[in-house]
């Protein structure tokens, strides 16, 4: 049974190599393939989740020896409700995928990294220790860097390796965090961090590695300031990629703080305090990003950036709230799992738009969906929840997030006058969201484009039937969760509840105060749109005679372009010229070095060659010269009065030796006589001297060839006895 | 004898190859592949049965110094490494050699160097791996100076000037062993017992010029020089040799002087450990930072080596079993990542002859199986789990986190930095591989542009390798984990 663990994470891994091998053959059965994959994957996330909120026995698995200290999944409460999240999130954008890329190049490799990203995405969502986590994060990030550069384009390349520097930079940084964790605790399995993290005396040596994880998990998940990836790499990436890096990559990272906040830092409030900020900042500072831009999906992506924020606020309230953190707990999961719900529908409402028009500008796009029902409802949905409006979901999560601060706020300990001024901000940014949707939705279904309306509206048949589904059922989803709190985010959060190590606590979702700060967040939009939004950030066109968007952002105030990567790039360049520095000093003189010291002993030695060898030599070799050069002459005078005296020397044959020659003449004379003879008319001619001189070379050298071969093999031979002999007497 | 007849043989085979002045490519290849194959299993079949207790001892200098051939675990594992990969790299130098030329001494020296390595790998003590140490630079001279062309003799030359370098210094630390120590043969612990505390300065010393001389091979900062420069030499050279034989060898030996002849006792906490140690830390750095400088993507990836060398020999020079247990880890791995990235990048070289990373944009899809593999390899190698590169670098970091001291913090900082740096240098040619930007004018070639399948197999062999020790590689994990701890 444990073994649907690992199955769950290998499944969509191996589904991938076996799509992109039907890929190349049928692109319909691929698309049918890919999605039938990922909705047996949410099939089975979604009876672990059933069976856990039956309150079975939650599921365990363990391997030793992955990828060194092995690999711990548990399908407990969260877990299993973010598991199924995410097969929902994958199954819904698989069903809408097909319709999208129709027109799309490379859908292979889409489809490939698609599933091969879920199954790590499982894998995180699964594990039971941070190193799994790690592993699974890891692969995740790098799988989906294809989804960035699908398209290929420039500016989705500049995209791409943006977020490609983020996840490299973000992994190694937590990986350095993981080492520094595990020495400092010993272990990293979440129950076991908890105690160890409370066995000691002091967190302070834990708050180094616990930044540096943060680090690495926050840029995954958007916080400021490493959120930079997030609002250049949602725009240009296909729609269905869009959802799901917004709707649930970021909360890997998020599921990451979560693990290290309630774990090792539990109930720390200076952990909760950076967290608070850290959170607040990137929930304004998105809001305030969506809010100026002009593009539609580049103001989802600001907005995910601004939720992402809130939920930070809520994992902080969590750890500054210590043991009476359940409505900032259940606030935390409710609003994660409603904005992944939220993101789904409006990045692929957005998608729909796009495969349409192939524009996400909003002056483009304008008026595109008024006659278009189905999809107004759907984005109204999501608009409407995410804009934290009572009766849909968004609500409920945003008003427990409010409460859990003003219920520090309440105790007032030491930080509470930080946490008013997040509650004002957090009331605001409430409303900026609702300004901004308000924004969206106004352009996209309400105005009317200047010039296109007609044919807009003519464009009826703009969705298939499984992407309606696709759409439509978690749109329908937001409302009924919103409608139901009490028994349907209810039973949720009280699943996930001991994963964040808390708490059920009873809770009035409709209350007063909550009705209240609702209202709040709706002032604050209703001064901001129309007077911000409607006056300020629109201008006349002269050309159509209408009010166009325009973007107020300042244009060259961006944190990754005038910081980040500048600092890099002199950091890179500093270290490359600092090195190549002391290479080219190295070999300008460790070779030379090297070579000029051969060259002196070289020219030593020459020198005492010159100076004295060559001199005494000489020297030497003179006077011996002369010495023998005398004694040659005397001994060979010596010799030729004594041994060599000239003799006249007795007649010696010309050719051969002189038996031959005496031969030779006798023949020679019996010729003669015979020629004189018996063949005086038929005389021999042969001459018989060099004749017999010849045949006795002949047969000389014959012989010589043999005896030197036969003595040479005797040599061989006695050299052979020899060494046989020496062996044998040793 | 058997460890001596597997030394002897490509030696022999590959001296007389000249000889036969062979004018069929077919029949030569024959020839290599099978004394290669032939090499090799008699390699393994000493892997796996030769004992580890008895040595054949081929020469008696003195009663104290023999040369001797012994198997012990360490010998058995960097055999059974290059055993595994030499014939493949053989079976790719098959076809990349045709586009160069000069077969016939190539391979006549390639098949020597096998012979040579492979006594570094069995040699039992000091002596005999100082001599086969040396044997490997004459061997490996001509490969890397190989016809002369391309300025391959000026880096042959640099080469050789390093390389004696590094004798001079090794030797003298041997002598030190040799005069000062129980024995030369190797030793788990080191030799140096019965020493007295003032003569421990001057070992210390001796260690420092052990390390030198070895460390040149490795190439430790400030000796690594020699090795971006020999990239020059046709790519089976790079790849088989100045990836693996020679530079592991490098690293086997620092391992072996560390380990197993000046003992970590002698050295540890000590100044003697502390200055290595750094040079190695710093030239992880050094090498990632300069890859990412250097455009030329076969230099890039020497860069690599050089970097990924210090790995190996700042995990040894933790001085704690955990150290060297990712140390190992990461020479065996290494040795297979770096082996396809640089035999991917030969076959990028010969098909279209593209070398700087600027010029890859859109080869991907022209060479889809070099680049699978090149992919895999760099992605493992910049330390992706949960891809092997990721094992070792994880163990490495976590022995440099429990070492204490300074090393705690350093080496996991260079390890992260270098990672980082090794994404940047690695990571830009991929993409630029598969993710061509719109931007340059694509110049479609037709059909696949792959090597045939002499330079795909081992390219697929070795990328099978590491997927497969990815998933599971526990038997290898727990053999060196044994050898880290000096078992029996």
């Amino acid at each position: 049974m444990q073994l649907v663990l690992p199955g769950l994470i290998v499944f969509p891994m191996l589904c991938a190599v076996v799509s992109y091998l039907i890929g190349r053959h049928s692109r319909r059965a691929r698309d049918w393939f890919a999605c039938c994959a990922e909705l047996t994957v949410f099939g089975v996330t979604l009876w672990l989740l059933i069976r856990s909120l039956m309150g079975q026995e939650a599921l365990q698995f363990h391997l030793d020896g992955f990828c060194g200290l092995g690999m711990n999944l548990r399908a407990d409460g969260f877990r299993t409700l973010y598991a199924c999240v995410a097969g929902l999130m994958w199954a819904g954008t698989g069903l809408f995928s097909p319709q999208y890329f129709a027109h799309y190049r490379n859908r292979n490799r889409y489809h490939f990294f698609c599933l091969l990203t879920l199954g790590a995405t499982l894998g995180v969502f699964l594990s039971d220790d941070l190193y799994t986590t790690f592993i699974f994060f890891e692969i995740m990030s790098f799988t989906s860097y294809t989804w960035v550069a699908h398209e290929e384009t420039p500016s989705a390349m500049r995209a791409a390796e943006t977020y490609l520097a983020v996840a490299v930079i973000g992994g190694m940084v937590t990986l350095m965090g993981l080492f520094l964790m595990y020495q400092a605790l010993g272990t990293l399995s979440f129950d076991g961090m908890l105690q160890a993290a409370e066995a000691l005396d002091s967190r302070r040596s834990l708050y180094l590695p616990g930044a540096l994880i943060l680090f690495g998990f926050g840029a995954k998940g958007g916080m400021f300031p490493v959120h930079i990836w997030l609002p250049k790499a949602h725009p240009v990436a296909p729609a269905p990629a869009s959802a799901l890096l917004s709707g649930i990559l970021t909360k890997t990272g998020i599921f990451g703080i979560l693990a290290v906040s309630l774990s090792v830092f539990r109930h720390d409030a200076v952990w909760g305090l950076v967290i608070l900020l850290l959170g607040c900042v990137t929930m304004f500072l998105g809001a305030l990003l969506g809010l100026f831009s002009i593009d539609l999906k580049r103001t989802l992506a600001c907005s995910s950036m601004s939720q992402i924020g809130f939920i930070l606020v809520g994992i902080a309230c969590q750890c500054l709230l210590g043991e009476e953190s359940s409505l900032a707990a259940q606030g935390t999961v409710l609003h994660m799992v409603n904005h992944s719900l939220f993101k789904l529908v409006l990045f692929m409402c957005a998608g729909t738009v796009y495969m349409h028009l192939h524009k996400l500008d909003l002056n483009d796009i304008r008026g595109w969906g008024r006659s278009k029902p189905f999809l107004k409802i759907c984005f109204l949905m999501a608009g409407l929840g995410i804009s934290g409006i009572p009766l849909w979901s968004g609500f409920v999560s945003k008003s427990l997030l409010h409460e859990g601060i003003l219920e520090y706020v309440a105790e007032g300990a030491a930080f509470a006058p930080i946490a008013k001024a997040v509650e004002i901000i957090f009331v605001i940014t409430g409303g900026l969201t609702l300004s901004y949707m308000t924004k969206l939705f106004v352009a996209v279904f309400v105005e009317k484009h200047p010039t296109r309306q007609q044919e807009f509206d003519e464009n009826r048949h703009y969705l298939s039937l499984p992407g309606k589904i696709a759409i439509g059922l978690p749109a329908l989803l937001i409302f009924f969760f919103g409608l139901t709190p009490s028994f349907s985010m209810r039973a949720l959060s009280d699943l996930a509840l001991p994963f964040l190590r808390s708490h059920p606590h009873a809770v009035h979702y409709f209350s007063g105060e909550n009705l209240l700060g609702a209202v709040k967040s709706v002032a604050v939009a209703a001064v901001v749109y129309p007077f911000i939004v409607r006056k300020w950030m629109m201008q006349p066109d002269p050309e159509t005679e209408t009010e166009r968007y325009v973007n107020r952002w300042l244009k060259h105030f961006d944190l990754e372009d005038s910081v980040y990567r500048p600092l890099i790039q002199g950091f890179l360049a500093a270290f490359g010229w600092l090195f190549s520095l002391l290479d080219r000093l190295l070999e300008g003189l460790l070779l030379p070095a090297l070579m000029t010291l051969g060259t002196l002993i070289a020219e030593g030695a020459d020198r005492l060659n010159d100076r004295c060898l060559i001199p005494l030599c000489t020297f030497v070799g003179t006077f011996f010269g002369r010495v023998l050069d005398s004694v040659t002459d005397l001994s060979v005078v010596g010799l030729k009065k004594t041994v060599m005296r000239t003799r006249t020397p007795a007649q010696r044959p010309t050719v051969g030796s002189l038996f031959a020659f005496r031969l030779g003449q006798l023949l020679d004379r019996i010729v003669a006589v015979l020629n004189h003879t018996i063949l005086r008319f038929h005389p021999i001619k042969t001459r018989f001297v060099p004749a017999v001189a010849a045949a006795e070379e002949d047969m000389l050298e014959t012989t010589s060839y043999f005896s030197r071969t036969i003595s040479f093999s005797l040599l061989m031979f006695a050299i052979g006895l020899l060494i046989f002999l020496v062996l044998i007497l040793r | 004898m058997l460890l001596f007849l597997n030394v002897l043989f490509p030696v022999i085979m590959g001296a007389i190859l000249p000889l036969f002045r062979m004018k069929s490519r077919t029949l030569r290849s024959v020839y290599v592949m099978l004394v290669t194959c032939i090499t090799s299993v008699l390699a393994f079949y000493n892997v796996f049965s030769s004992p580890s207790d008895t040595a054949f001892v081929f020469l008696h200098l003195t009663e104290k110094a023999v040369c001797m051939l012994q198997l012990d675990d360490m010998g058995r594992l960097f055999t059974g490494l290059i055993a595994f990969l030499w014939p493949m790299a053989v079976l790719y130098s098959l076809e990349y050699m045709e586009h160069e030329g000069g077969e016939n001494s190539f391979f006549a020296w390639y098949t020597m160097t096998y012979g040579i390595t492979l006594g570094i790998a069995m040699s039992g003590d000091l002596i005999t791996l100082y001599v086969f140490y040396e044997l490997l630079t004459l061997a490996t001279l001509p490969l890397v100076m190989h016809r002369l062309i391309n300025g391959r003799a000026a880096a042959g030359l640099k080469y050789l000037y390093y390389s004696l370098l590094g004798a001079a210094l090794a030797f003298a630390g041997i002598m030190l062993v040799f005069f000062y120590g129980d024995s030369t043969s190797f030793t788990y612990g080191g030799v140096l017992t019965g020493l007295a505390d003032e003569q421990k300065p001057l070992l210390r010393f001796g260690y420092l010029l052990a390390f030198l001389g070895m460390g040149v091979k490795a190439a430790v900062f400030p000796l690594h020089d020699w090795l971006p420069s020999v990239s020059v030499a046709p790519t089976p050279v790079t790849a088989l040799l100045h990836a693996v034989a020679v530079v592991k060898a490098g690293a086997i030996a620092v391992i072996r002087v560390t380990f197993y002849a000046f003992g970590p006792a002698l050295i540890a906490g000590t100044w003697a450990q502390a200055l290595p140690f750094c040079l190695a830390a710093f030239t992880v750095v050094f090498g990632s930072a300069m890859a990412v400088k250097e455009k030329h993507f076969k230099r890039r990836l020497a860069y690599s080596t050089v970097s990924n060398l210090s790995y190996i020999v700042m995990g040894a020079l933790l001085l704690t079993p955990e150290g060297l247990d990712g140390a190992l880890n990461h020479l065996i791995f290494h040795a297979l990542m770096k082996i396809t990235l640089f035999c991917a990048c030969g076959a990028i070289m010969t098909q279209t002859d593209r070398e700087y990373v600027s010029e890859l944009h859109g080869l991907g899809h022209a060479m889809p199986v070099t680049f699978v593999t090149l992919t895999v390899a760099a992605v493992s190698l910049v330390g992706i789990p949960p891809f092997i590169g990721f094992i070792s670098k994880w163990k490495l970091a976590q022995a440099g986190v429990m070492a204490g001291d300074f090393y705690s913090i350093v080496a996991p900082a260079a390890l992260v930095l270098s990672a980082i740096l090794t994404a940047i240098y690695l990571f830009i040619p991929v993409a630029y591989a598969w993710f061509p930007a719109k931007d340059i004018p694509e110049s479609k070639p037709a059909g696949s542009l792959d090597p045939t399948w002499k330079m795909k197999l081992p390219l697929i062999i070795w990328c099978a390798a590491i997927l497969v020790l990815s998933v599971y590689s526990s038997p290898l994990q727990s053999f060196i984990s044994e050898i880290a701890r000096g078992a029996m």
